[in-house]
């Protein structure tokens, strides 16, 4: 359960200050596969971003016990100077993993890099970039998962093993997932958060949030 | 909340991964390390040696090369650590998506690069200087050891303010490179504070820079004299300029993840 008490937040512009939350209280299940849906421009990824304390709010708290995972987008934390191996380590270090060479060998074994995890990212293709992200987080263990819709590059084979390693990572933590992509969410999620003008509403059903979704548009 | 033991341990990780990080993309070319040490030494090494053929003898009491090499150790340690350090909060903008990194964590990791590559430099300098056999002396290697600290943090300092200063105005890179051209020429490099008319000192030893490298030629050889510069003076710009620029960081840190 993450608590969001009073919370406020703005971002400057040459148009005055656009807020996009304003003493927002709410509870946010994590017992379930959450997806947050909204609009573009709704505040979905800034919410997301909170969430994982990549970016923190004018005013108000989020409060948790969880153990949350990094926003995992397409490129976070990839240096395309850097080889698969490097970059794995970097992660794993910031993240106080325990054993550096195992999580090593199993990022490179979910990834399927094989040699290539020894070459610069920069020689990677976009899918294989997005592979390598997400196990590095697949492979460190955190309460809640943050997903990003960017890591749905990849072949069929490889997001049918995501898909299996998220349902079993989602016995004993949660996902939160933010996506346009219908599809994708059906996959993986069992429950929605809408976020409609600044405000946010819960749907334990996800067809029920999904109708009301596609219906708004 | 986590302990303060836990704390620093999470700090010294994350800053250790970090350094790691910045060490592997920077030297990943074919000259590799050797240039990162190399190249300053060499640009140092050849200008203070023109500077001394052009030139000869002594400049009150320290031979030519002494006296650019202190001179020009100074001088780019400032510079250097300014141009690297103020673009690092900026360069490691996608690392802030963990939460563990902090903007700060990026600047004291690029100034702790900056400041190890610069001391190699600087036990290279020493090498060679011993090898071709050339005069030389430390007087006063705590005051010289301590001036080179204070030296750093000054510079770091500056570096953190220009660096949140671009965060919010990116064109604040423009006015810092074209601040510190000059400093180059007016920081008593090529020539001693002593050579200009007291009448004039006023326009120079506002610079806590001429303060530090007066003082280091002070420290290497005592019959320098440290006329017109004190440690106090550039002791007391380090401190302001260390609070001055932590307290700026501790106010805006948060926006700036946001940016």
């Amino acid at each position: 359960m993450i608590q969001i008490k009073s919370l406020t937040k703005s971002y400057p512009s040459t148009q005055g200050r656009q807020y996009i939350f304003k003493d927002l209280n709410f509870t946010f299940p994590t017992e379930s596969n959450v997806a947050i849906l909204g609009k573009n421009g709704a505040g979905k990824s800034t919410l997301f971003r909170m969430l994982a304390k990549s970016e923190y709010p004018d005013r108000g708290q989020i409060i948790t016990r969880k153990s949350m995972s990094w926003p995992v987008a397409l490129q976070t934390g990839i240096h395309p100077q850097m080889t698969g191996r490097e970059n794995t380590r970097f992660i794993g270090r910031i993240n106080h993993v325990r054993s550096l060479s195992e999580y090593e060998k199993k990022v490179q074994e979910f990834a399927e890099l094989k040699n290539k995890f020894d070459l610069p990212v920069k020689t990677y293709s976009s899918g294989m970039r997005a592979k390598l992200v997400f196990a590095c987080c697949m492979n460190i263990n955190f309460d809640i998962y943050l997903i990003d819709e960017a890591t749905s590059v990849g072949d069929p084979h490889f997001r049918k093993k995501a898909r299996k390693t998220l349902k079993d990572k989602a016995k004993q933590a949660g996902v939160i997932m933010v996506s346009h992509e219908i599809d994708q969410i059906r996959e993986f999620c069992t429950s929605a958060v809408i976020i409609k003008d600044g405000q946010l509403k819960y749907y334990k059903n996800l067809e029920e949030a999904i109708e009301i979704y596609t219906g708004e548009k | 909340m986590s302990s303060f033991s836990a704390q620093i341990r999470g700090w010294k990780t994350v800053i250790f991964a970090l350094f790691l990080r910045e060490w592997q993309s920077r030297f990943n070319d074919k000259l590799g390390l050797s240039w990162a040490f190399i190249e300053p030494a060499l640009f140092i090494l050849v200008l203070s040696f023109v500077r001394g053929k052009v030139s000869g003898g002594d400049v009150h009491s320290i031979p030519i090369f002494i006296f650019m090499l202190i001179g020009m150790i100074g001088i780019q340690s400032f510079l250097s650590s300014l141009n690297s350090v103020s673009t690092a909060i900026k360069k490691n903008k996608p690392l802030y998506a963990f939460r563990q990194v902090h903007p700060i964590s990026a600047v004291i990791t690029s100034a702790f690069l900056e400041f190890s590559i610069k001391t190699v430099v600087i036990v290279l300098l020493s090498l060679a200087v011993y090898l071709m056999e050339m005069p030389y002396s430390f007087d006063n290697p705590v005051l010289l050891i301590g001036v080179y600290l204070l030296l750093w943090i000054f510079s770091t300092s500056i570096a953190l303010i220009f660096s949140i200063g671009a965060a919010y105005v990116p064109e604040i890179d423009k006015i810092k490179n074209f601040i510190s051209r000059p400093m180059f020429f007016i920081s008593c490099v090529f020539f001693s504070l002593q050579d200009i008319p007291t009448a004039y000192w006023h326009y120079f030893n506002w610079n806590p820079v001429v303060h530090f490298i007066e003082l280091a030629r002070y420290a290497c050889f005592t019959s320098y004299g440290k006329a017109g510069v004190s440690l106090e003076y550039a002791a007391m710009c380090s401190l302001v300029s260390l609070f001055f620029s932590l307290s700026i960081y501790h106010l805006t840190w948060k926006t700036i993840l946001s940016r």
